[in-house]
């Protein structure tokens, strides 16, 4: 366990741990943030919400509410992505430090 | 409308899915064999069939049957339910996958108990798990019941024991490799089941969504008020209450957090969720639109909607009834038969989290403190299986008449004010102590409690005063912040040597849960 803690001191894990944080809490923070301003946003905009969206009959509120849940499907695949890949080159390095 | 007593499509696909998930429970007995092939499939499940699986968990037939009667009902209301619930998966990906994979084994007992007192911790943890548990799986049975009545015509106590039956049949000899793929099954099923539902419904309006929502307005009684939000929440608290219930209570459900461990690594953990978003986001867009459709295709054929606007049989049946309008009989047969298998599916992986917290948690490392063999501890397993299966079926028919919108509320509620505080903490919060964290845990679970007992849904829906005490539904913000402030006030005040101690090994924790395990 020792050791492990100690592991914390290397700059090259701390870096990593840095940049995954800033995804992590970067992404929580905005889609929770933006779903809280999107549902307390719809008690005082009622009116607005029901409104179609120039040019279509589709309601503002529906449109907005559909866009969250498709960017919180790419911004997961996105996640995933970046990092499985900073993973992959974590390990990478340390195969060729040996 | 009553009946489709002797519609044959859905008796033979439910057959069909029925002797499928008995061979692929047969075939998983045959690799079932250790503590950690039971409870997480030996962790060699590809994250892309976990994603489906993940999916399959949380799409029950409340959230598919649920979600689109209330769609139906609410309109544009349930944007705030499909929304909240896509942002938590994701929310559960970014936070909560790789560190949870990294530090259990099997349950999210072992999380929370990595650096702190092993026996509090798991009994507070296989509270959590249980109160979450049992309400939750009595919900979904009776939910079971009434639906296999409506739909097949069968008796209600025969339809909760074939559920019973089957899910305890499932889990006691197929552990959680049969659990897993008759999850798989049943999320694919589900899926494209909805999915042709949601493309008969479209070819109606020529695949023209500017129609259906046009016909929508037209024949609801409250015309284009149904695209305006508040009809069900009016206040901010309220609807915070909602969006902390989803988020947090979501990524605090231990048959959900139970997956991440059936996968080999951290990397097919964040996969599988990642699959787990994509499916369910979709799934939500899905229903929010089978919903619309339901709106516009329904009112006027006074079988399924009376002039009034009541739907026979429950907002349960407006799915299904507009499979029939839109697909026949025989498509009509494969939604009921699909609903059904996914009730069976979702019980099973809740007993599984049920069985493992009381033979795992309490019984091999609280009572026996660690000192069992492998061997005893499945045998343990398979009995409390048993036993909670027998517990299960028996409260589904003494609480026929339960509310079941009731119970998930409870169960969501406190999954998000007892086990996602003690999670979250234990993974992000160095100085969290046990005396903190159990502190925290009870709280919450006291004031989530007395806040649903004291709310609408029991003072008046179930006892029949006239004004709730407390007047939200979702209890959460109260008393989800209630568990932080007590875990994280406690745990400062905590001056012994043992949470010293619990501190300083936080930083081996940090890296353990980072990087997995070290070579």
């Amino acid at each position: 366990m020792a050791d492990e803690a100690r592991l914390l001191d290397d700059p090259e894990l701390q870096k990593l741990l840095r940049q995954r944080s800033r995804w992590r809490w970067g992404l929580s923070g905005f889609l929770i943030i933006a779903y809280i301003v999107y549902a307390i946003a719809g008690i005082y905009f009622a009116e607005a919400y029901s409104k179609p969206v120039f040019g279509t009959s589709i309601p503002f509120g529906m449109a907005v509410g559909n866009f969250i849940i498709a960017f919180s499907i790419l911004l997961s695949v996105v996640y995933v992505r970046i990092v499985n890949r900073l993973e992959d080159e974590r390990v990478r390095e340390q195969e060729g430090r040996q | 409308m009553r009946g489709g007593g002797t519609n044959l499509a859905a008796i033979s696909v439910f057959i069909a899915f029925v002797t499928l998930s008995l061979i692929i429970t047969w075939w998983s007995a045959r690799r079932t064999h250790s503590a950690g092939e039971f409870y997480t499939a030996g962790g060699q499940i590809t994250g892309f069939q976990n994603g489906l699986a993940l999916a399959g968990d949380f799409m029950s037939a409340a959230s598919f049957l649920g979600l689109t009667g209330l769609a139906f009902i609410g309109g544009a209301d349930v944007m705030l339910f499909v929304v909240a619930i896509t942002v938590s998966w994701a929310f559960i990906l970014f936070a909560f996958a790789d560190r949870m994979r990294n530090l259990g084994r099997y349950t999210f007992a072992d999380v929370v108990a990595y650096r702190l007192h092993p026996e509090r911790l798991r009994m507070l943890a296989a509270a959590g798990t249980l109160t979450v548990a049992i309400p939750y799986l009595i919900a979904q049975m009776v939910g079971a019941g009434a639906l296999v009545e409506t739909l097949f015509g069968l008796p209600y106590l025969v339809a909760v024991l074939i559920v019973g039956s089957l899910m305890t049949i499932y889990v006691v000899f197929g552990g959680m490799l049969a659990t897993t793929w008759v999850q798989v099954t049943k999320a694919v099923l589900l899926l494209s089941g909805g999915t042709v539902l949601l493309l008969l419904a479209l070819a109606k309006f020529g695949f023209d969504f500017n129609a259906l929502f046009e016909r929508a307005a037209e024949v609801h009684p409250r015309k284009t008020g149904i695209f305006k939000p508040g009809g069900l929440y009016n206040d901010p608290i309220s609807v915070m209450s909602l969006a902390l219930a989803f988020i947090c209570g979501t990524a605090g459900l231990p048959h959900v957090l139970m997956r991440f461990f059936t996968v080999p690594d951290a990397k097919q953990a964040r996969r599988s969720i990642g699959y787990a978003v994509v499916f369910i986001g979709y799934f939500q867009v899905a229903i929010v639109i089978i919903g619309f459709a339901a709106i516009s295709l329904l009112s006027g054929h006074t079988e399924y909607v009376d002039e009034s606007g009541r739907i026979s049989g429950g907002a349960n049946m407006v799915a299904v009834y507009l499979s029939r309008l839109v697909g026949g009989e025989v498509f009509f047969g494969l939604i009921s038969a699909v609903a059904f298998a996914t009730i069976l599916a979702v019980v099973a992986g809740i007993l599984l989290s049920a069985s493992a917290a009381v033979a795992h948690d309490f019984y091999s490392r609280v009572i026996r403190r660690g000192e069992i063999s492998d061997q005893a501890e499945v045998k343990v397993s398979r009995w409390a299986t048993v036993v909670i299966g027998a517990m299960a079926i028996g409260l589904s028919v003494l609480f026929k008449n339960v509310n079941v919108a009731v119970l998930s509320t409870i169960a969501l509620a406190i999954a998000a004010s007892v086990n996602f505080p003690a999670i979250f903490l234990a993974l992000y919060w160095k100085n969290l102590t046990t005396t903190g964290a159990v502190a925290g845990g009870l709280t919450g679970l006291v004031v989530v409690v007395v806040l649903i007992i004291l709310g609408p849904t029991v003072w008046v829906s179930v006892l029949g005063h006239k004004a709730p005490i407390f007047p939200y539904a979702y209890p959460t913000l109260f008393s989800v912040a209630a568990a932080f402030a007590v875990t994280i006030v406690v745990s400062l005040a905590d001056r012994s040597q043992r949470a010293e101690s619990e501190r300083a090994r936080y930083r081996a924790q940090v890296v353990r849960s980072e990087i997995g395990t070290l070579e």
